[in-house]
C-alpha cells in the first residue's frame, strides 16, 4: 500500500485549474484539493496526483507554460478504507 | 410611446441573450468565492472564469490567456496601465482624441515626473501614424491610443502605429472601449502590449466588468496599482508576481464574469463581423438621411469607412442639449449629449465646449427607428 501522497503545488489557483484541465484532457488522474499545511504555509490549492504520472505532469506543465511551485510528498493521514481519492 | 435606444456608446442595450440568466444562476445556484474556497462548487466557478479568460484571449488573438486580467471597467484598466507603468516617470504619446479615462490619470501623473504629448488629429478624427512618430522623444516609453473615438466613431490605424512602436522599441497600449466585440483586433499582429476593454459595450455583457490583456514584456515592467488578498501565497506580505493574481486583489465580480461569459458565447455563435455589418448598415442609412438636413452638421467622417457605429451631430439652429431633450420628449429617442467625457477630443473637433448629440447604434436597432429619428429631427430643427 502506498503511504505517500504526491501534491503538485502552484503559485495560484489559475495555474492549478489550467493544469487540472490539461491532465483531464490527457486522461491523467488528478484531484483538486487544499494544499496540506505540512506542504506549504500558503493556503492555496494543489493537485493530488499519482507518482507514476509525475513525468508526464511536469512535461505538460512546461509545454503549456503552467507555473508549478513544487511537487510535495506528504505522508497519507486519511483513513485507508476511504482512500479513494486518486 | 415606444422608446428608441441610440446610446450604445455609453452602454449597449439590450444585452446578449443569456446574460441576465447566467448572472442570476451564479447567485442562485452557488455564488461561491473563487481563489479562496477550497471545495468543488468554487472550483466549478474557477473553471467558468478560466473559460472566460480563454474566450477573451481568442477574441483578441493574444498569445496566451494567462495575460487576461479582470477589472471593473476600461477606466480601471487604463489607470492600471498608466499608474503602474509610468509610476517611475517617463513620457507617453497619446492621440488628440482620448477620453478622460486616459487624460485625467495623465494629468494626475504630471506631479510624479511623467509627461505626455497628444498627437494631433484632424476635424474628422483622423490620426496619422507619422504625427505620433513626430511626438516621440528620447524619454518616450509608450504610445497609447483609443481604437475609435467615442465622440465621432473614427477609428485609428492601430496596425501601423503598432509597427512604429516596434521600430522605436516602445510599449503599445490600446483603449478598445468602442471597438471590443465590434472590430477584429489582433494583439499579435498589431504588436499590442496592453489592450484595455470593457464588457458592457460592444461585448454585450453587464456593467461592472472589464479588464485588460497584457504582454509578458510589459508585465515585467508594470507594478500592480491595487494590493491585497489574492488567495495565493497568503503567508507573504508582498504581492505575488504571478498572473493574473498580480493585478487581481480582492474578491472579483463573479456575476459580472458569468454575464460576460454568456455574452462572449453569444458573440462566438453570431460572429462579430455579422453584428458589425448590421450596425454599419444602419449607420450608413442614418448618415445618408442626416446629410440631407442642412440645419444639422455631422461631426467626424461623413462615410462608413474607418469608423464604428457612433455618429455625432451638431445642431446649428438650437442648443444641442435642447435637441437631445426634444428627441426624447417627442419620440422617446435616447441619445447622449455633451462632451462625452472627452473634452480633448471635442477641442480637436472644434466642438468644445458646446459638445454634440451622439447616436450610437446596436444590431438590435431597426431602420424604422432611424426613420422615426430623422422625422423627429426635421420636426425640431
Amino acid at each position: 500500500m502506498q503511504d505517500i501522497q504526491h501534491y503538485v503545488l502552484f503559485p495560484n489557483h489559475d495555474n492549478a485549474m489550467r493544469l487540472y484541465r490539461e491532465l483531464k484532457k490527457l486522461g491523467v488522474r488528478a484531484v483538486i484539493a487544499p494544499t496540506p499545511r505540512s506542504a506549504s504555509k500558503c493556503c492555496g490549492v494543489s493537485l493530488m496526483v499519482e507518482e507514476n504520472d509525475l513525468g508526464q505532469i511536469k512535461e505538460t506543465a512546461e509545454e503549456k507554460e503552467i507555473e508549478i511551485l513544487k511537487i510535495a510528498e506528504v505522508e497519507k493521514d486519511f483513513n485507508p478504507r476511504r482512500d479513494r481519492y486518486c | 410611446m415606444e422608446k428608441i435606444y441610440f446610446d450604445n456608446g455609453s452602454t449597449s442595450w439590450p444585452k446578449a441573450p443569456g446574460v441576465p440568466e447566467a448572472m442570476a444562476d451564479l447567485l442562485l445556484e452557488g455564488g461561491f468565492n473563487i481563489n479562496r474556497g477550497n471545495y468543488e462548487g468554487a472550483y466549478e466557478i474557477e473553471g467558468m472564469v478560466l473559460d472566460t479568460r480563454e474566450q477573451l484571449a481568442k477574441l483578441f488573438h493574444a498569445r496566451h490567456s494567462k495575460g487576461v486580467v479582470f477589472t471593473p471597467n476600461v477606466t480601471y484598466s487604463l489607470n492600471f496601465f498608466l499608474k503602474g507603468f509610468l509610476r517611475s516617470g517617463g513620457h507617453i504619446v497619446v492621440s488628440g482624441m482620448e477620453h478622460n479615462a486616459v487624460m485625467r490619470p495623465l494629468e494626475q501623473l504630471k506631479g510624479s515626473g511623467a509627461a505626455y504629448t497628444a498627437a494631433p488629429v484632424d476635424r474628422e478624427g483622423n490620426l496619422k501614424p507619422e504625427d505620433i512618430e513626430a511626438c516621440i522623444r528620447k524619454d518616450t516609453r509608450a504610445v497609447l491610443v483609443t481604437h475609435a473615438s467615442n465622440v465621432c466613431g473614427t477609428t485609428t490605424p492601430i496596425q501601423e502605429i503598432g509597427e512604429l512602436c516596434v521600430r522605436h522599441g516602445l510599449i503599445f497600449a490600446v483603449d478598445t472601449a468602442q471597438t471590443a466585440g465590434t472590430l477584429d483586433i489582433d494583439m499579435e499582429k498589431c504588436g499590442i502590449d496592453f489592450l484595455a476593454f470593457t464588457g458592457h459595450k460592444g461585448l454585450l455583457g453587464p456593467q461592472g466588468i472589464g479588464g485588460f490583456l497584457i504582454s509578458e514584456r510589459l508585465d515585467e515592467e508594470m507594478s500592480p496599482l491595487i494590493a491585497g488578498g489574492t488567495g495565493s501565497l497568503s503567508d507573504s506580505l508582498i504581492m505575488p508576481e504571478s498572473l493574473p493574481d498580480k493585478y487581481e486583489s480582492g474578491t472579483m465580480n463573479l456575476p459580472g464574469i458569468a454575464g460576460l461569459h454568456a455574452a462572449l458565447t453569444y458573440l462566438e455563435q453570431e460572429g462579430i463581423q455579422k453584428i458589425h455589418r448590421r450596425k454599419m448598415k444602419l449607420t450608413a442609412y442614418f448618415l445618408e438621411r442626416i446629410l440631407e438636413i442642412p440645419e444639422v452638421r455631422v461631426v467626424g467622417r461623413k462615410t462608413c469607412e474607418d469608423r464604428v457605429a457612433v455618429v455625432s451631430l451638431d445642431f446649428r439652429t438650437k442648443d444641442n442639449a435642447v435637441a437631445a431633450f426634444e428627441l426624447e420628449q417627442e419620440a422617446g429617442i435616447m441619445t447622449r449629449v455633451g462632451l462625452h467625457c472627452a473634452p480633448a477630443a471635442h477641442r480637436s473637433f472644434g466642438t468644445f465646449p458646446k459638445g454634440t448629440v451622439r447616436f450610437a447604434f446596436s444590431a438590435a436597432n431597426r431602420e424604422e427607428e432611424v426613420d422615426r429619428c430623422i422625422e423627429t429631427i426635421y420636426k425640431i430643427v
